[in-house]
């Protein structure tokens, strides 16, 4: 009935560490899907604000970018920005996949945010 | 076809990982790119199985069912359980967020990426808030109208959920 899978590993991809900023503990952990990429980066022991971010399919030679909340906080303008900016650098990577971004931070300042 | 590896170094790279002084970063881990367990937990800060008071624990597993292969994620942090169900892929697929809300701590569900107007993935989001009693964020790839694989791989989650002691005791006596 169940059996492991010999051989294989498992298909999602994560890797997780832990800093310090300022002062807080955070707990970042990246998880790599087949169409999208997770990341959380939590203070607060929880996922928090959940921002999802993806390329928009274009022909200009600049891509744009769609951000969007869909849970959580939607008054900080900081961490919609902290998704752009994550986006466009992943878009640069070469990567085109969507972003998953859950950000419990307990600090929405500029300098905590990046 | 962009491999894995790469798109993950490049969002590591993104957040300015490789940038982070050796001094701040406390601990670091990452899943193996080889190896046949079914079952790993990669232990932060504290071991799995007691009081959990810091540290984010993250339990992947796969089971081969009649039906298909069912992969299981789960992240426990301190106030939250996020759990990803994949169904012969590694597709992300619909994301849910589950909470117990007042009064009388029922459950309320709400889709947050795609599945508007399917429920494969909501009811599980819902039952998992419910036993676990935290708020709970679930990703599931499960296709719509297969109640079969929903109910197993359900069934299977919340077992290793009662192995890994995220849930609340259950009051029929069994262990957990």
């Amino acid at each position: 009935m169940d059996s492991s899978l010999s051989g294989q590993a498992f298909p999602v991809r994560h890797k997780n560490l832990s800093v310090d900023i300022k002062g807080h503990k955070t707990d970042i952990i990246l998880c790599s899907y087949d169409d999208h990429f997770l990341v959380i980066a939590t203070q607060i022991g929880s996922m928090g604000t959940i921002l999802h971010a993806r390329k928009e399919e274009g022909v200009s030679i600049h891509p744009t970018f769609n951000v969007s909340v869909v849970f959580g906080k939607r008054d900080e303008p900081m961490l919609v920005a902290c998704a752009r900016q994550l986006i466009e650098h992943m878009s640069n990577s070469g990567s085109s996949r969507p972003l998953v971004l859950a950000l419990g931070l307990r600090d929405h300042s500029v300098v905590q945010s990046q | 076809m962009a491999t894995g590896g790469g798109g993950l170094n490049a969002a590591a790279a993104a957040i300015g990982m490789e940038s982070i002084p050796d001094g701040l970063r406390i601990a670091e881990e990452e899943t193996p790119s080889t190896g046949s367990s079914q079952s790993q937990i990669n232990d932060n800060n504290s071991r799995v199985g007691g009081y959990i008071d810091c540290g984010v624990h993250i339990t992947c597993f796969s089971e081969v069912s009649n039906n298909g292969t069912l992969h299981f994620q789960i992240i426990r942090l301190h106030k939250q359980i996020y759990a990803w169900i994949g169904c012969n892929s590694a597709k992300f697929g619909h994301l849910y967020a589950a909470a117990p809300t007042r009064p009388n701590n029922t459950v309320s569900v709400t889709s947050l990426l795609g599945g508007a107007s399917d429920n494969t993935g909501s009811g599980i989001a819902r039952r998992l808030a419910l036993k676990t009693g935290l708020n709970v964020i679930v990703a599931c790839n499960i296709p719509k109208n297969s109640p079969m694989l929903e109910a197993d791989a359900e069934k299977k989650l919340v077992q290793k959920l009662i192995n890994l002691g995220y849930t609340r005791p259950k009051s029929d006596g069994t262990s957990s």
